[in-house]
């Protein structure tokens, strides 16, 4: 059957406007509870995961062949640099195991708890958010490799994010510059505490600093393990800018460019809220309530 | 038969804009490749890349980025809804015509998801990374433009 075109201009008109009207409420119902969309992120990622663990194969070939040219040229000048390198390294592993064994005296004469054992599983990213307003990556690897929600994901130098949301195959990762990244941490080697808030910018800020100190460029942060999402101790980046809106900060990992993932479990979280669940506002509701211990909500 | 190229190279576009690629920082940077794809077959072979078909996919690619759920849906739905009225002008039109239009149309489309996001985050979002954004996917169109056009030539034939 043969349809005129003035009949078929009424009805891509009038199924373009229902479809637009169907993403504006799902946009919205997206903000106001983004767990009614979990269920499907999840099966989605599911589903999509063997497409993207492919597609990503080709880029991180290019990758590790573009990386091995590279070592070709510089082969020699990094064997000089390594082989010092390990000289100093052996020196701290002696100070290392020194260390180690007059902890674990110390610790058998305080009769402390030791902390529960870690496990860790190894990741690929495979996805990555591709827009300009959030800051996540999907890694190969779910709760069939025993990836749980609320676990560290870390590079070998530093925080990266946690993982917000599971499927049985795959997991997606909040990096801690996600507009909804909250963190709280401290100032190495003082006790000041402060939050690390994400705005999806390259550098994270740190907002409700502790009164009474200051923070200097360069100085190291780490997580402060309040809020018991993360462990205390994490290294996460170094100060790289004050200024009277207030410090950010340099992660240790290159975010930018995350290929493999420690995803770490500390036997702490899993019965967190869902980070993406939070909406903007909600967020900002939470900072303002942190007066006491930080109501941690990642 | 309905001929599945295009709504297969829109569906490509969409799993490509969150794939992984490592010049730095591409993650900020991915152009908007299912726009690209979207006014592509919109101009040339609407017929075959229907606004259920661009609900769908938009639905996919917000749900594997995470982002917010119907936002690409809502912007490949409008961007059919403005170019399909025009495509009889734009189809005759030699290639820098149909350039400058998507150079409107993604100016439009990232002033449209920066006012969305900044509504719903309550301030205003910084514009730098946005409009980055743009400048790479109005770049790239004529790269995605001409490898759409062969793959159309090869397999579906002109309209």
């Amino acid at each position: 059957m043969r349809i005129s075109p003035a009949r078929r201009a009424a009805i891509e008109r009038m199924s373009v406007t229902l479809l637009v009207v169907v993403s504006a409420a799902m946009i919205i119902a997206g903000k106001a509870d983004q767990v009614a969309f979990q269920y499907l992120r999840n099966s989605v990622m599911d589903t999509a995961a063997p497409a993207l663990d492919m597609l990503s194969r080709p880029a991180a070939a290019f990758d590790a062949a573009a990386d091995r040219l590279r070592g070709f040229i510089t082969v020699y000048r990094d064997n000089v640099r390594l082989a010092e390198e390990n000289e100093r390294l052996l020196g701290w592993q002696q100070v290392a195991m020194r260390l180690s064994a007059e902890n674990a005296e110390l610790r058998d004469l305080a009769k402390l708890v030791p902390d529960p054992a870690i496990s860790f599983v190894t990741a690929r990213a495979i996805g990555d958010s591709g827009g300009a307003y959030a800051r996540n990556v999907i890694v190969n690897a779910g709760r069939d490799n025993g990836v749980a929600r609320g676990q560290a994901a870390m590079t070998g130098v530093g925080l990266v994010g946690r993982v917000a949301e599971v499927g049985s195959r795959a997991a997606r990762i909040l990096l801690i510059t996600d507009l909804n990244s909250r963190v709280p941490v401290v100032v190495d080697g003082t006790r000041q505490r402060a939050i690390l808030a994400g705005d999806n910018s390259a550098r994270p800020s740190l907002r409700y600093v502790d009164s009474g100190g200051t923070i200097r460029i360069g100085d190291r942060i780490a997580t402060s393990g309040q809020g018991g999402v993360f462990p205390p101790g994490l290294p996460v980046g170094v100060v790289a800018s004050v200024d009277s809106e207030g410090a950010r900060v340099e992660p240790y990992a290159a975010l930018s460019r995350v290929d493999y993932l420690r995803l770490v479990d500390y036997g702490l979280a899993e019965s967190l809220p869902n980070p993406l669940a939070i909406s903007a506002r909600a967020g900002k509701r939470a900072e303002s309530a942190v007066g006491g211990p930080p109501t941690l909500r990642r | 038969m309905i001929n599945v190229l295009p709504i297969a190279t829109t569906v490509l576009a969409a799993l490509l804009s969150i794939e992984p690629l490592h010049p730095d920082s591409y993650a900020l940077l991915t152009p908007a490749f299912t726009l690209m794809a979207t006014y592509h077959w919109t101009i040339y072979r609407p017929d075959f890349l229907p606004a259920p078909s661009l609900f769908l996919i938009g639905t996919l690619q917000d749900l594997l980025s995470g982002g917010l759920p119907g936002e690409t849906a809502v912007t490949l739905l409008l961007a059919r809804a403005i170019v399909l009225p025009r495509r009889n002008y734009l189809v005759a039109q030699p290639f820098p015509f149909i350039w400058a239009g998507f150079t409107l149309l993604t100016g439009g489309a990232m002033l449209f998801s920066w006012a969305l996001h900044s509504l719903l985050a309550e301030e205003l979002l910084d514009l730098r990374g946005p409009v980055l954004r743009t400048v790479l996917t109005i770049s790239a169109f004529p790269i995605a433009s001409f490898l759409l056009g062969r793959s159309q030539r090869a397999l579906i034939g002109a309209d």
